[in-house]
């Protein structure tokens, strides 16, 4: 960082060196760090040349506490961790100081860094559905973490511990599931096997890399909170790898921000968050939506890709995507160094001073927040593009052999009803397996066959005679799906990919060509590339391919499934602003399913919640996020994390039991009893209740309504639908988690209120 | 499980019976001992030869469909698989057969395996190495000889050797040595002079199609996540390679040993043949190149048998090695 | 979004640049490139063409032809008359290789290219239509792989055949039988591979725009097996030659007095010591056709596969999955 690239002498803690590096790193003394990191810089072999991954990182994690890395992919944080660890290939050149307890791991063979993984640092994994080895039983692979480094324990006590780990992470009855094998666990089981391996030798450091990114949000917050109590067992240091400012914010302690395979600012948590000094980090903080606030502003794009690593930046490596970057940005590459009037915070950015208290919407120049001119007449008033009457989709269960026999139905999607209006957005939220791509596909599929009626733009399914009114049908309705990548025939190029569906609804050719010039135009893309091909672009231009392709034939309704879920945050926020404005310009009306609630919240007028199949809860989207009335509703608002420390410190998490029922088990009364935290507290006569009823979606009944509960609640009727009986509930005590009461600032923020208490 | 094997059990005894139906129809209308007879001296009547067939089960004046039907009833009711043209029983000569195929085949699919397998993880473990693109060119080069081809070159080297040495080491034909008299190790060295070189030029041909699929197989493997974990656990990374990959590799392969154990089995036509083994596969040329119908489908329905045995095997291999299809 | 539907003079000039521009290098270009930059497998293609241009004007450059007897060199080595040696019936060695050599390319490119399109029929016609039609077929499909190949040829070639070897040559025979033989394997990996692409998000993406079936299956589906198609195609000609080779010489596939490099070897074997150069000289042959066709093989495996080493100059042109960061930067 300070231009001193030798590494620090092995063996010699407190080195002059390494003091001086310290000072210059501003975080804390190494004297009483478990794990000191000096300029790691780690190197590969390409075809393309030498990629320098990593580029001089520093840092020191302190006992007991956490060290949050955040960046993008390809920002060198995983190799980072992966460094530490010596479990890069071979093929690695990896230089720098990596001191564990004082003692010096980067030289050290195979065979002697074998002594330090899996017991004094351990890690856990991002992908949790193939970090386990397929044909061993769980008890065995937890086991041989221990054998490993207690040869001498007993099989019975190694048992014993392995049955406490299980237990410990949380997996019900531990005993039993010694000999289950890992594909018999879902993925959040199997994450929480992967931390009971990692805490199995008490490890003083805890390296999690993104071990979150693969589960669905009440997954997320149960995992995370066994990570807390991992941490709070062992005592182990750890370091959170992540891509998601939110699931750090509330465990960690310090902040890493990398870029370009350096460390551009860093911090303790609440420099980071609320005094950001870097206009990178503060690009990453303005481009996540928040689920808890109603701001409708644009969010801030980040123009532009991160720098080729195989290509040495001769200046700030930011510079290029940088709004304020000028001559002096691009004349040599800035170190981390304090920023003034922060202590023990560092930034690589040259005008790092100046940025104190600056707005990010200004710098990055967010647009101004398209306005529709149907916003301005009432929903009432506008027509409907797309209506759904008790659409179900089941599938028959079938098991046997030679004769099948029916076992159970699969209910995907249990009596569906909603409309969509002109100008709208709707948008289905739910975790993975509540049937809300189902509902998708029973839209898009669109035959008389199906049970439930589908009426698209005035047609209806039910209506659907030839190929004649499908094909209307599918001018009206478009889809852009997840994954950017596999929606694009590799073999076609962007023309060739636009043209499709112009071809197909039969226009002539000079006005394909001049429709294509304008979809391009229209969803920022350069003109001249359509002779390209999809992997010629980046992840964000071919989602922008994608919508340009649904839009191509003019639809009124463009079905979206998880339009952004596959794309690095920065990129993210360029395309939720794209659809925002493409709505507002051209009045379409969007369809989206997501996992993401903040995402939802950021581009929806209407929001419905699915579980098993069900709508539990629907409505405007302000009112359903802000005065959630169904348990699941508030308890899958309170998983979402909130990139805001003191919040997300003091507020109260509901931790929901146990993982998404199967849907053959749904039971007679509300399918969501089984894991309910409102049904967990209320009296047993009042439980037969929930039992044997199903709720039906109601508005709420006027009498019911406590003033106290809903103080934003307009005169009229809000526009919001639950399916429950006790929406006032009292939440059962032993599901509700508050980390540390933390110094509240936001006393007036509404949702840190109690809700729901009668 | 079992409910499972016996649904394809059941469907490869439709299979076998299908094959074999339409080799018995496919050779009763093309394939004319009646020919044969007529070079014979002297030379039969006409009347002769179908009285003497007729006789045999065998007679040529009744229809394909006829002879199929009567086929079919002797099987079905007696076990009976009928008679050559010169009057030997199917159902004798075919236990003999089968017994010398096997004790062919035996030693040289077991070494086959295991040599195989065994270099396809060494050369996993040195990819790019010298010895790995030696072995694994020799495994390519395999891939363009025709096995025919390849026995009779171990056997030209054999007899060279002999010529060189001066002595008969080796007998690159026949079973043992007719009428060979002496003790029990007289004997033994006998069968291993006989042994050797069929099993040897069997297996060195057979090997290279294991060696590469393990090999891919493994390297597939060693840098799966799995692996990532067991080093991250503080193993080696041998350790984690041979504790966890490995047996993730064998999954494949398994699979694959019991679907062409059997391949290697039945057709082993061409060793036979130029070993001079008169096992089941020089038997079925044979009986083809007499007109010997019965004799041909039983050898076909054997083949068609053991493809099936190998399939259910592989089936069975897969859920032994691999818990994730175990039904519960 | 103001010139939406607006011809402005802008657009149509960009439209003109559009159509000639060139910027982009076709996927069949890159693919040649990498198959030229691989030494190998360009050794093998010109070993292949040369075989196969010598096996058919070959019989220009000897006097002798493969019918012709010279009864005074009866199975004598090789020399200034008889390039190759003369075999036992005292026939010019050198004109038998050429024609053995020509029958055996032909059996193999006849054997490699329709099987290959019948497997390609097939398998499509399994994936596509699915339900029954695909349980019957792959029933039919089973069953063939059961029926041990070897004995149909002995059947068809040797004492059976006789009603059909008055009309048809016994090389043509040989590639019947083993063309029936010869497709299976490929049409069920054609139709898993068909079953994986249709469900692919481009094929639902196509559907839901409403493009008919056929459409998809021409335009989705063809080219994106397409390089698998090519592929089994000179692994088929390889199996194809290898089957003759291996059936005529332990004597049930090709018939004297056709020839073919089996048959050349296979009668050979008798006297290999005292007659060495009737068995090694077809022999060396058939080792540069399927070792040529081999080296082709590896060469066009490597210039399909998305991931491997020899990239070079073919910018960005086919990579996937782990390596989307390095085809972010190309991007502009």
């Amino acid at each position: 960082m300070s231009g001193e690239t030798a590494p620090v002498p092995a063996g010699t803690p407190g080195a002059p060196g390494a003091v001086e590096r310290l000072h210059v790193a501003g975080l804390h003394a190494a004297s009483d760090a478990v794990l000191s990191v000096r300029d790691l810089n780690v190197r590969f072999n390409t075809e393309n040349g030498v990629l320098h991954a990593v580029r001089g990182v520093d840092f020191d994690l302190l006992p007991g506490k956490t060290l949050g890395i955040v960046g993008e992919s390809g920002s060198g944080k995983s190799v980072t961790s992966l460094a530490v660890m010596g479990l890069l290939p071979d093929t690695a050149e990896v230089n720098g100081s990596v001191r564990l307890l004082g003692t010096e791991l980067l030289g050290l063979g195979d065979k002697a860094m074998c002594r330090y993984r899996g017991n004094d640092i351990a890690m856990v994994f991002q992908d949790p559905l193939s970090s386990l080895t397929p044909v061993y039983t769980v008890g065995n692979q937890v086991i041989e973490a221990l054998t490993v480094h207690n040869p001498t324990m007993s099989k019975h006590a190694k048992e014993a511990r392995a049955v406490e780990l299980l237990g410990l992470v949380g997996i019900p009855s531990p005993r039993d599931r010694l000999k289950a094998f890992p594909h018999e666990f879902s993925g959040g089981m199997r994450q929480r096997v992967m931390i009971a391996i990692a805490i199995a030798n008490n490890p003083r450091v805890l390296i999690a890399d993104e071990p979150t990114t693969a589960l669905d949000v009440t997954i997320q917050a149960q995992v995370l909170e066994v990570l807390h109590t991992a941490q709070e067992e062992t005592g182990a240091a750890v370091v959170m790898i992540t891509h998601d400012l939110g699931v750090v914010a509330g465990m960690a302690d310090d902040i890493m921000v990398m870029y370009a395979g350096k460390p551009v600012e860093a911090g303790t948590v609440d420099d980071i968050y609320y005094n950001p000094r870097m206009p990178y980090t503060m690009g990453l903080l303005g481009a996540v939506p928040r689920v808890d606030i109603a701001e409708k502003s644009s969010l801030v794009p980040i123009e532009g890709i991160p720098p080729d690593l195989v290509r040495a930046p001769t200046g700030c490596s930011f510079a290029p995507r940088c709004p304020l970057a000028s001559d002096a940005c691009l004349a040599g590459e800035p170190a981390l160094s304090g920023v003034s009037g922060s202590p023990g915070h560092t930034a690589a950015c040259i005008k790092s001073d100046a940025l104190d208290g600056a707005d990010v919407h200004e710098i990055f120049a967010a647009p101004a927040v398209p306005v529709s001119r149907l916003d301005a007449i009432p929903r009432s008033g506008r027509k409907a593009v797309l209506e759904l009457r008790d659409v179900k989709k089941h599938f028959p269960l079938t098991k046997g052999a030679l004769i099948k026999r029916r076992i159970g139905t699969v209910k995907a999607v249990d009596g569906l009803s909603f409309d969509i209006r002109e100008g709208e957005c709707f948008s289905i939220v739910g975790e993975s397996g509540c049937g809300k791509t189902t509902t998708l596909l029973e839209i898009m599929e669109f035959h008389r066959d199906q049970d439930g009626e589908v009426i698209i733009g005035g047609l209806s399914n039910k209506a659907a005679a030839g190929a004649r009114t499908t094909a209307a049908m599918r001018r009206e309705l478009q889809m852009v799906f997840q994954d950017p990548t596999g929606a694009l025939d590799p073999r076609f190029t962007v023309y060739e990919v636009l043209a499709e569906p112009l071809e197909t609804s039969g226009m002539a050719r000079p006005a394909i060509r001049k429709r294509i010039l304008e979809l391009m135009d229209l969803v920022g893309l350069q003109p001249d590339h359509v002779n390209r091909f999809p992997n010629q672009f980046s992840g964000g231009q071919r989602q922008r391919i994608g919508i340009a392709r649904a839009l191509a034939v003019n639809p009124r309704l463009v079905v979206l499934d998880e339009p952004v879920s596959a794309l690095d945050v920065s990129v993210q926020a360029g395309v939720i602003n794209l659809l925002d404005q493409l709505r507002a310009e051209l009045g379409l009306s969007y369809l989206v399913v997501a996992h993401d609630l903040s995402v939802v919240r950021h581009i929806s007028n209407r929001v419905a919640v699915m579980y098993l199949g069900k709508i539990v809860e629907i409505g405007d989207v302000d009112r359903v996020f802000d005065f959630p009335r169904h348990p699941y509703t508030r308890a899958l608002l309170s998983a979402i994390p909130v990139p805001d420390p003191h919040l997300e410190r003091s507020r109260e998490r509901i931790i929901l039991k146990g993982e998404l029922p199967s849907p053959l088990d749904a039971p007679t009364g509300c399918n969501f009893a089984s894991r309910c935290p409102v049904f967990a507290a209320l009296p047993a006569a009042q439980q037969e209740k929930c039992l044997t009823l199903e709720p039906p979606l109601e508005p709420e009944q006027p009498a019911a309504v406590p003033a106290s509960s809903s103080p934003a609640a307009p005169g009229a009727a809000p526009d919001q639908q639950f399916a429950c009986f006790y929406p006032d509930g009292e939440l059962a005590a032993d599901l509700l988690v508050v980390h540390e009461p933390g110094p509240i600032i936001h006393q007036n923020n509404p949702h840190q209120k109690k809700k729901g208490t009668p | 499980m079992l409910r499972y094997l016996a649904k394809r059990a059941l469907t490869y005894v439709v299979m076998i019976f299908l094959t074999t139906s339409a080799g018995y129809l496919l050779a009763v209308s093309t394939l004319q001992p009646a020919l044969l007879e007529q070079e014979r001296i002297p030379r039969p009547t006409p009347e002769q030869v179908v009285n003497s067939f007729r006789l045999k089960g065998l007679d040529p004046t009744l229809s394909p469909w006829e002879r199929y039907v009567d086929w079919l009833t002797g099987i079905l009711t007696r076990w009976d698989w009928g008679r050559s043209p010169n009057g030997a029983y199917i159902n004798a000569e075919f236990g003999d057969r089968v017994w010398i195929s096997t004790r062919l085949f035996l030693a040289a699919i077991i070494l086959t395996l295991v040599i195989g397998v065994a270099l396809g993880v060494y050369t996993a473990a040195r990819q790019y190495k010298a010895s790995d693109r030696v072995i694994t060119s020799y495994s390519y080069l395999v891939y363009i000889v025709p096995a025919p081809i390849a026995y009779f070159l171990v056997q030209l080297g054999a007899i060279s050797i002999n010529e060189t040495v001066g002595e008969r080491i080796f007998f690159v034909t026949g079973i043992s040595t007719p009428g060979l008299a002496g003790d029990g190790w007289a004997r033994f060295l006998d069968m291993l002079a006989h042994y050797a070189v069929p099993t040897f030029a069997i297996t060195i041909v057979g090997w290279g199609a294991y060696q590469i699929a393990q090999r891919q197989y493994l390297l597939d493997n060693v840098n799966a996540d799995f692996v990532r974990t067991a080093r991250a656990k503080g193993l080696t990374r041998n350790q984690a390679i041979t504790r966890h990959a490995l047996r993730v590799s064998f999954i494949p392969v398994a699979q694959s040993i019991a679907f062409t154990v059997p391949a290697i089995f039945a057709g082993g036509f061409f060793a036979e043949k130029i070993f001079a083994w008169h096992g089941i596969g020089s038997w079925s040329i044979d009986s083809i190149g007499l007109q010997d119908v019965n004799a041909a489908t039983a050898t076909l329905a054997y083949g068609s048998l053991i493809f099936a045995i190998g399939a259910i095997l592989a089936d069975f291999a897969t859920t032994l090695v691999d818990p994730r299809v175990r039904v519960q | 979004m103001t010139n939406l539907f607006a011809s402005d003079p802008a657009a149509v000039a960009q439209e003109a640049k559009i159509e000639n521009d060139d910027v982009v290098i076709a996927k069949s270009r890159i693919i040649l490139r990498r198959f030229l930059r691989n030494r190998t497998a360009v050794a093998g293609l010109a070993i292949f063409l040369a075989l196969t241009l010598l096996s058919f004007i070959g019989g220009f450059f000897s006097g002798w032809d493969k019918e012709a007897i010279d009864p005074l060199n009866i199975g004598t080595p090789p020399s200034g008359e008889h390039l190759l040696g003369t075999s036992q019936a005292g026939i010019d060695l050198y004109a038998l290789t050429v024609e053995g050599t020509r029958i055996s390319i032909l059996i193999g490119l006849v054997v490699g290219l329709v099987s290959v399109l019948i497997a390609a029929v097939y398998g499509c016609t399994m994936a596509y239509f699915g339900g029954k039609v695909d349980k019957v077929m792959l029933f039919i499909l089973e069953a063939l792989i059961m029926m041990p190949a070897l004995l149909v040829v002995a059947v068809a070639t040797s004492g059976g055949g006789i009603g059909l070897k008055k009309n048809l040559p016994s090389w043509l025979l040989l590639i019947i039988v083993l063309l029936v033989f010869s497709w299976m394997g490929t049409a069920r990996l054609i139709r898993s591979l068909s079953l994986s692409l249709m469900q692919r998000d481009f094929v639902k993406a196509a559907r839901y725009m409403g493009v008919p079936p056929r459409r998809i299956v021409w335009r989705h589906l063809v080219p994106n097996i397409g390089s698998l198609l090519v592929l089994d195609i000179t692994r088929g000609v390889t199996g194809a030659i290898l089957a003759e080779v291996a059936f005529s010489f332990i004597g049930i596939g090709i018939k004297v007095p056709d020839v073919s490099l089996g048959v050349l070897i296979g009668q050979a074997t008798s006297q290999v010591s005292t007659f060495p150069w009737m068995f090694w000289v077809p022999l060396a042959v058939m080792f540069l056709l399927t070792g040529s066709l081999a080296m082709m093989n590896d060469g066009l495996r490597d210039a399909f596969d998305p991931s491997s080493g020899s990239i070079g100059s073919a910018n960005g042109s086919a990579r996937t999955g782990k390596t989307q960061k390095t085809a972010k930067k190309k991007s502009t």
